[in-house]
């Protein structure tokens, strides 16, 4: 599928660049054009299980809803109270729920666009990509590839901790103060346990040659071609034709100190 | 990045990549905060998003520690899948400065617990700030953006600060941080 092929780089930096863009629009309309076109991409050029995307857009979709009503509730007071509008048999001033709708919208349209790149990209392949093309330090990238790795097996050991604990008879605390000290018998040990291992896997890193150093070869290769560019092409033209729409139509409204 | 023994680094990063799934599973918390309190809700808690940078730098003690390890955190906590996207790097960054500020004006010499409780206080102060611009808190009345403010900077040093210290601490009372900083100062300590 195209969107699993494109340079993770080059996706990166172009939700980076559409974020940033769609950052500084205040009218509702744009971004719930462009929640859709972007769902459209994601499910017309990406492979993944859709139960969880759909799980994942669903809380999102939550988290705007709350966002929309307590950015109405606990508004300053608006420039024209007088303009009212009912909700469900709630007055509310207009300018608060315009302001709070292209709010929520702009939130949803963040989470479509990182939810693209999250459900379409190797999080490997993008470390090695941001070493090759954005020349990330190799010590750093490495390090963060091999803390990565560090999580499944982390809920391996939160298992057997727990497993050693009711072994030796404690049970699952009841109250506060001993979910408190339950917390501590849990965290001390699994962060021991990882910063042992990392101390292990750093001597054995640099027991095999390894220096940081940017002047070396890969096993995995990650380069740009020329089809790696529709996917910017693409969503930037759409959003500049959004954005020739709005003013044309005259519903344009840029960021100028609105809130 | 010359100076960092490799050791640190990947200690560091996997700080991070842990903390990050610590910051994931305090979202829905901080949600339901909000639900409750409003807005505000989120600055009771917020200083536990600071707490890596705390933590990092507390045991490593080199310019960049705090800094770096929010950035990682926050990077990894948008691959993992998050709500508020890649804004989030940004945010992570601009709280990692924050509390890099406080070790910075500090010369990196000390890392005391009044020092750390600082960085919190410029964690949360460099996110407030962001979030005015980023969030829309100028939409909101400004005594309740106030009480927010004092909020989240006391959550910052209390959170952040006071127990990421204490955790910190107590990891060195296992050993593990023997080669680091922060046990190298407790075996002085001791031997003293």
């Amino acid at each position: 599928m195209y969107l699993h092929n494109v340079n993770p780089s080059v996706k990166a930096l172009t939700i980076v660049g559409l974020v940033f863009v769609l950052a500084f629009l205040f009218d509702p309309i744009t971004p719930l054009i462009y929640i859709f076109w972007t769902l459209l991409i994601t499910f017309s050029f990406g492979s993944f299980r859709k139960k969880y995307y759909i799980i994942y857009f669903l809380s999102f979709l939550l988290f705007a809803f709350g966002m929309l009503w307590s950015s109405i509730i606990f508004a300053d007071v608006p420039n024209d109270p007088a303009e009212q509008v009912t909700i469900l048999g709630w007055e509310v001033p207009k300018e608060d729920l315009l302001v709070a709708i292209s709010l929520s919208l702009r939130i949803l349209a963040f989470a479509t666009l990182s939810l693209l790149f999250v459900f379409t990209t190797n999080m490997v392949q993008f470390i090695l990509s941001l070493i090759q093309q954005l020349k990330l330090p190799p010590k750093l990238a490495y390090g963060i590839l091999a803390g990565y790795r560090f999580l499944p097996m982390m809920k391996d050991e939160f298992q057997h901790i727990r497993s050693a604990h009711r072994l030796r008879g404690l049970n699952e605390a009841a109250s506060f103060p001993a979910k408190l000290q339950q917390f501590q018998r849990f965290a001390i040990p699994l962060l021991a346990g990882a910063i042992r291992k990392a101390e292990r896997t750093a001597v054995a890193m640099e027991s095999k040659g390894f220096t940081g150093d940017r002047n070396r070869t890969y096993y995995r290769p990650i380069t740009i071609s020329k089809k790696d560019w529709i996917f910017p092409i693409i969503m930037f033209s759409m959003l500049g034709l959004l954005i020739a729409v709005s003013v044309k139509f005259g519903y344009f409204s840029w960021y100028s100190g609105q809130f | 990045m010359k100076q960092w023994r490799l050791k640190e680094i990947v200690v560091m990063s996997v700080l991070s990549v842990v903390f990050a799934v610590v910051y994931l599973a305090f979202l829905p918390v901080g949600k339901i905060l909000a639900g409750l309190f409003g807005p505000i809700g989120y600055d009771l808690i917020f200083g536990i998003w600071f707490i890596v940078s705390i933590i990092a730098a507390y045991i490593i003690r080199k310019p960049g520690a705090a800094f770096l390890s929010e950035t990682i955190a926050a990077t990894v906590e948008v691959l993992l899948g998050n709500a508020i996207g890649p804004m989030l790097i940004i945010s992570g960054i601009i709280q990692g400065l924050g509390a890099e500020s406080a070790f910075a004006l500090t010369r990196y010499k000390y890392y005391n617990l009044q020092v750390l409780m600082l960085a919190g206080m410029m964690a949360a102060l460099f996110s407030f700030v962001w979030g005015y611009f980023t969030s829309g808190f100028a939409a909101l009345s400004s005594s309740y953006v106030f009480a927010m403010l004092l909020t989240r900077m006391t959550s910052g040093a209390l959170i952040a600060g006071l127990l990421g210290k204490w955790l910190s601490d107590a990891l060195a009372k296992t050993g593990v941080l023997a080669s680091f900083a922060l046990g190298k100062e407790q075996r002085r300590k001791h031997a003293a």
